[in-house]
Order: structure tokens, then sequence, then C-alpha cells
């Protein structure tokens, strides 16, 4: 299996994994304010969680241009 | 787990303003920043003009909008159901404000030991202070409160953060009544446990027809306001905003 | 001075008549803004002309936010053009896509500034956001989607598309060799990387533009969704926010493109052919948002709450009339000048008409925030309050004078360092830049 590609679909998977986990479940939750649970986060700093995981699905086009060849990848088809 | 809420009877209140004056005192608001405010309106034109008075605080609303914009959630609901702000916790950034649709919050725009009504450095006022700057700030206000324990009671706390009306929250854990319901006159303001048939609240409202603000926008609020009406779209305040600093 | 094939005109050393003044100028803006925001961090927020809506008559919300939406509506058409691009493979555009991609990111670096400034407590807002913003607030995505994933994307974007002309111009010998040669990171133009090059762009504007088109609904929510404020809530807040960000955008690019084209001498690159689409864009996306224009205002005028209709009259015929009718002439002067330089034949060999516009429909962009923001705070009001007035202050001025030097100073710094026009590939037309 080509390493770049799979570390490539590794990074969107956990990039964008992280950001449904964040928000759906570290995050405030949502709906209707009734007590103070709806102004906390579950997890403290889950919103930089979040944004961590929009960086890494993006840093993975980075990762698949700038990680060199290697020989045993040339023979395999390319990406 | 209780339900505070507030009546209001309009057929009592007679525009004293005796409740915004008790509020200040009770919570160091700086000058221009009224948590309780009363509006003085007058309908119609000379000769059949009418003139009404609608106190206003803030409505704790069950579906706050102001709690659902707040992005670091410093506005929060507690569970008995005061809104509260966490003036340690606010940024400042006055998405709160822009969401109430009663307009209750004030924004400290200056540091509020600048913020004065009088200037203490004048010698007639010195005399009477004896230097004590301020003369008097309700020591209560600088305590944590709620199960949270958070800072969330009065105003004029440091600049740069957002408050509003607690319902003297303050007071309510000690077992009193808000400072506005104390002190008026007439007795035309009641606080209690909505949830209990018993409590002054429930037996101001129980059986008069009443209304609360802006119930079309679905804000849930915990204001009821019995006797008179509401104020239709022609009423006017007769006072002039102030918007000094 | 390295005599290489192609030299930056405004490299180290060939600054040109009108450079230094220019940055001169652009460095007192800039200081100023400085001083005049350390005043607000020293005095409080108390020196701007914003004061609390309500009992106290004022807006809360003014020059800042306005300048927020400006931004960010300007960093619409950077990756836009980049995506329509690779997406649609509008080629002519190529030249552009540098400045565009630069536009975007200097555009979010400010909005997130602006935003900082606006803050009664900016340090404890900076760490507090990253500690417990919460997805039930709008501005949950203005400042994770917009302020930190979609200007993260962008940077992304601008560095992985310069990497070429970065490696070509280490190679000529061009000045700052180091930091060039770190950018290209070994890039080696041969034919898998181009390849590679290509789809990475590819799929990055793919997940780029979902991103874009959230991040300014998001900002359209941050009004659209306040019940409390007549004026604001409407559902076509987001719709009409991301069709002025890409009018008011397009017209900056032209702007940009423009001036480029007569400081660099690049007539050839900088053709009318290109001119001509992003000149067809700008006046397909205004007439679409004047038709937003349009529908709003018959509606309310039709049949509006009562408080809707106070906010109205003020706009039309009121406090705010007389910027409401200038920016509504900015645009209409703007979409004709539009029909005129497509239809007349002697026109389009001119780029003036387009600039004009470009420049009308900024300025129009620009009122037609703060119309947005500052009107539905002092009037219309859902309780009888009495109406309010906001004037910004010289601080709220300075500051954002500051901003847009700044802004055109990182421009200017980036072009003396880097190619702002992207370098001919090998087999293009054979003209080259000087």
């Amino acid at each position: 299996m080509n390493v770049r590609r799979f570390i490539v679909w590794a990074m969107v998977i956990i990039g964008f994994g992280l950001q449904a986990v964040a928000y759906l479940a570290l995050a405030a939750p949502l709906g209707k304010p009734t007590d103070v649970s709806f102004s906390e986060p579950r997890v403290p700093f889950a919103p930089l969680l979040f944004i961590l995981g929009v960086g890494i699905v993006f840093s993975a086009a980075i990762v698949y241009e700038l990680l060199p060849d290697r020989p045993e990848d040339r023979t395999a088809s390319e990406p | 787990m209780t339900r505070y809420g507030m009546s209001i009877d309009l057929d009592k209140c007679m525009g004293c303003r005796a409740c915004m004056e008790a509020c200040k005192v009770e919570n160091s608001t700086p000058p221009g920043s009224f948590f309780m405010y009363v509006f003085r309106l007058e309908q119609g034109e000379y000769p059949s003009a009418r003139v009404s008075f609608l106190p206003r605080p803030c409505m704790h609303c069950d579906n706050a909008p102001c709690v659902k914009v707040c992005p670091v959630g410093a506005r929060y609901k507690r569970e008995d159901g005061i809104v509260a702000t966490d003036w340690d916790r606010c940024i400042g950034c006055r998405y709160c404000e822009v969401a109430c649709p009663y307009g209750v919050n004030t924004f400290n725009w200056m540091d509020p030991a600048e913020n004065t009504y009088l200037d203490y450095d004048d010698a007639d006022v010195a005399a009477v202070t004896g230097g004590v700057v301020p003369p008097y700030r309700n020591p209560a206000l600088e305590e944590p409160y709620g199960p949270e324990q958070r800072m969330i009671a009065g105003g004029g706390h440091s600049r740069g953060v957002m408050e509003k009306c607690t319902f003297c929250v303050h007071r309510v854990e000690d077992g009193l009544d808000p400072a506005c319901v104390q002190t008026c006159p007439v007795r035309a303001l009641t606080f209690g446990d909505l949830d209990d048939p018993t409590s002054a609240v429930s037996r101001a409202i129980q059986g008069r027809t009443g209304f609360r603000l802006l119930e079309e926008a679905g804000t849930e609020p915990r204001v009821h306001y019995v006797g008179g009406a509401a104020p239709g779209p022609e009423a006017r305040e007769v006072d002039e905003p102030v918007t000094e600093v | 001075m390295a005599t290489t094939a192609r030299t930056l005109p405004a490299e180290r050393g060939r600054g040109g008549r009108t450079w230094y003044p220019v940055v001169a100028l652009l460095l007192i803006l800039l200081g100023v803004g400085i001083y005049a925001y350390l005043e607000e961090l020293s005095e409080g927020m108390a020196v701007t002309g914003l004061r609390n809506l309500g009992p106290q008559g004022g807006a809360t919300w003014g020059l800042y936010i306005t300048f927020v939406i400006y931004f960010v509506g300007l960093s619409f058409a950077g990756i836009s053009t980049a995506a329509l691009i690779r997406l649609a493979k509008i080629d002519k555009l190529r030249p552009i896509v540098r400045m565009a991609e630069l536009l975007t990111v200097i555009c979010l670096m400010l909005a997130a500034m602006t935003i900082v400034a606006d803050l009664g407590q900016p340090l404890r807002g900076i760490v507090n956001l990253f500690r417990y913003a919460r997805p039930q607030s709008p501005f949950f995505g203005t400042f994770t989607l917009v302020i930190s994933g979609y200007l993260f994307a962008s940077l992304v974007y601008l560095y992985l598309d310069g990497r070429r002309d970065a490696a070509v111009r280490a190679a000529e010998g061009a000045p700052y060799r180091g930091f060039l040669r770190a950018w290209a990171a070994g890039y080696s133009d041969t034919e898998p990387e181009r390849v590679r090059h290509r789809r990475a762009s590819f799929w990055l504007s793919i997940a780029i533009v979902p991103l874009l088109v959230t991040a300014h609904s998001t900002l359209g929510f941050v009004f659209g969704l306040q019940v409390g404020r007549p004026g604001w809530y409407s559902a076509l807040q987001a719709p009409a926010f991301v069709m002025l960000a890409g009018v008011s955008g397009l017209g900056m690019l032209i702007i940009l493109a423009a001036i480029a084209r007569r400081s660099l001498h690049l007539q050839a690159r900088l053709g009318l052919p290109m001119f001509r689409t992003l000149g067809i864009f700008m006046f397909v996306s205004l007439l679409v948002y004047l038709y937003f224009v349009g529908v709003e205002l018959l509606t309310n005028l039709y049949t509006g709450s009562v408080r809707e209709r106070d906010v109205l009259r003020e706009l039309l015929g009121g406090d705010y009339a007389w910027l409401y009718w200038s920016a509504i002439a900015g645009f209409v002067i703007a979409a004709a000048l539009l029909v005129a330089w497509l239809a007349v034949q002697q026109l389009r060999t001119h780029i003036w008409p387009l600039v004009v516009a470009g420049v009308l429909v900024n300025l129009g962009a620009m009122a037609k925030r703060f119309l947005i923001v500052v009107p539905s705070q002092t009037e219309g009001q859902l309780l009888p309050y009495a109406d309010g007035s906001y004037a910004p202050s010289w601080t709220e001025y300075a500051v954002i004078g500051g901003l847009l030097a700044l802004g055109v100073l990182l421009f200017l710094g980036f072009a003396k360092v880097f190619p702002i026009i992207p370098l001919p590939e090998e087999g293009d037309d054979g003209k080259v830049v000087t």
C-alpha cells in the first residue's frame, strides 16, 4: 500500500473525525439552554481540538505534495 | 427545583422609580447602567394623551437568546431559572446585548472606579464621604454564588465586561427578595417560586389576566405583568436617552 | 544585484518614485492606528463612539463589526477565484491567482484583528474562545471555521501554489534565497510532481468551497438569527452576505489587478480577456445582490412589522438615508458602467470602467455593512425605547485606517519578496515578464 496515500487518507479521516467528535461530543451541547451544562464545554479546550481537526485535514494536502517519493513507491500506481 | 419568576402589577405601578434607585444602590451599577429600568411612556396627542409606566427588569427567559449566543458561556441559565453573567469569564463581545429583544444588557465602557456619579476629589464631596472612594459598595457582590460558584452578582466590577439584572442573586440565595421588590412602596413587584402556588408571585398572578412582554419572540420570559396592557406600537418614551458614559 | 532573467519590479533597491512616499504614508497611518488602539486599551472602549443600546440610546456594535464583515467578505474572492481556476478550469484567471490568495489571507488576518479590537477583554477573549467556545453561538463558526479554518486552508493553498515560483526564483539567484528555498521545500518541477500539485490543488479547492459558503453564511447567521433585532432577523441575511462578499471581493481583485497591470507594465499577461472574465463575474454577482436588495425592500415596504418599518423609514428617508442612497447609487452606477463596458465597443478596450465599478462596489459594500449593523440597534427596537444615535469616534476611524494600511503594507511587502504574478510556465506564450 502506498505510504503517502495511507497517511493522507488517515489525516483526512482523523481530521474530520476530530472535528465531528469535538463539535458533537466535547464542546458545549446544543439545544434549548435549561441549565449551566449548555454553557460549558464537556472537555476544556474542545474548540481547540476542533480547530486542530480542521488543520489536520488541510495539512494532508501539504503531506501529499511534500512527502518524498520512495523507490518502492515509484513502481506502484500514483494515487 | 425552584422556578424563580417575578410579577409586576401595572395597575399599582406609579412610575416613582424607587425600584431603579434601590437596584442601583444594591448592585453598585455605574452611571447610565440600569438593571431595573422603568419606562415612562405616553400615547396619543394632547388633549387625549395617556401616560403609562412599565418596569422592565431582565426577563430571565427560559429560551434566552443571550445564553444561546454567548460564545464562551459567560452568560448561562441556572437551574433555578436565573440567567447569570460570569464577569470573570466574559470577553466583552457584546453579542448578548444585541441579541436581547428587551435591551436589558449594559457594557462597562470605562473602568467603573473612574465612572462614578460624583467627583470624589471635590472638596465638598470629600467632606461628606470622608475621602472614602467609593463611599459604599455592597461587599456581597464580590463573592461567588450558586452551585457553580461563579462570579455573577451585581455590577460595576471591571471594564470590558457585560452585566444585567441578576434577580439580586446574592440576596435570593440568602432567602431575601430582590432589592426592587423589597423597595416598591406600593408592592407592585413580587418575586418567588412560580412552581409554588403559595408563593407571593404565584398568588399575585393567580386569577388575573396578564401578559408577558414580547411573547411572540419565543423567549419564554419569567416576568409576568398583571393589570394594564402591553405598550402599543405608538407608545413613546417621555425621557431622552443619556449617552454620556 | 544579481542579473537575473526576471527581477521583481519593487525588489530591494528598485523602489521607484512612488514606492517610498506610499510606504511612508502607510506607515504613518499604521502608527496612528496603533496609537489609537493603545489608547483604547488603556482608557477602555469609552473612547469609541459605541454606547449601550436601549436606555443609553447608542449602538454597541459599530464601525469595528462593520469592517469585520467587510474584511471577511473580501476574503471570499481569493479562494473562489483559485477554486474557479482549478475546478472550472478558467485558465484566463491564472495570472491573478496569487494576488487573490494573498488577498484572502491578508483580509482574514485583518478580520481577526478587528474582532480583537472590538472585544472589551481582548487577551481573555483569545484564551477563552479556544477554551470555551460554544457551537450553539454563531460566533463559533466565525471563530473556528472562518478565522482559524478558512485562514489556514488559504495559507496552505498559497504555500503549495507558490512552491514552483519559489524554486525558480531561488535557482535564478533572487534575494531572500534562504526563505525561498524553505518555501520550495525541494520542489523539482518534474512531471509527477506537477501532477501531484494539480491533484492536491484540485482537492483543496473542492474542500475549501463548502468551507467558504459555511464561513460567510455563519457570519450572516450572527445577524439573521436574532429575533430581537428587527431588520436583522431574516432568512435572507446569510445568502445576501455571501453575494455581497462575492461582489466586493471581485471588485477588489479588479482594482489590484489593474494596479499591478499599470505599475508592473503587465499589459500582456494581465490582458483584457482576463479582465473581461472578472468583469462578467462581478456583473452577475452584482445583479444577484441587487435582486436580494430589491426583494428585501419590496417585502418590507409592502408589509412589515411595525418595528421593521421603523428601521426601513430611517434607512430610506431618515437619519441613514444619505448613506443608504449613496450605497444604492454606487451599486447602480457600477452596474450601469459594467453594462456599458460590455455593450459599447469603444469602452471594451479600456480597463477604467471596471476599476471604477470595483471602487464603487467596495465603497458600497462598506456602507451596506454599516447599514446592516447599526440602524437595527438605534431604531426599531421591540420595546418602546427612544431612538438612539451612533457616530464613530476618531479612535475607531484610526484603528480601521491602521488596519487597512497594514493590509496594503503586507501586500506590498509580499510583492517585494515574491512574484505577485505567477511566473510563466514553460511553453507559455513566450512573453516574458520584465
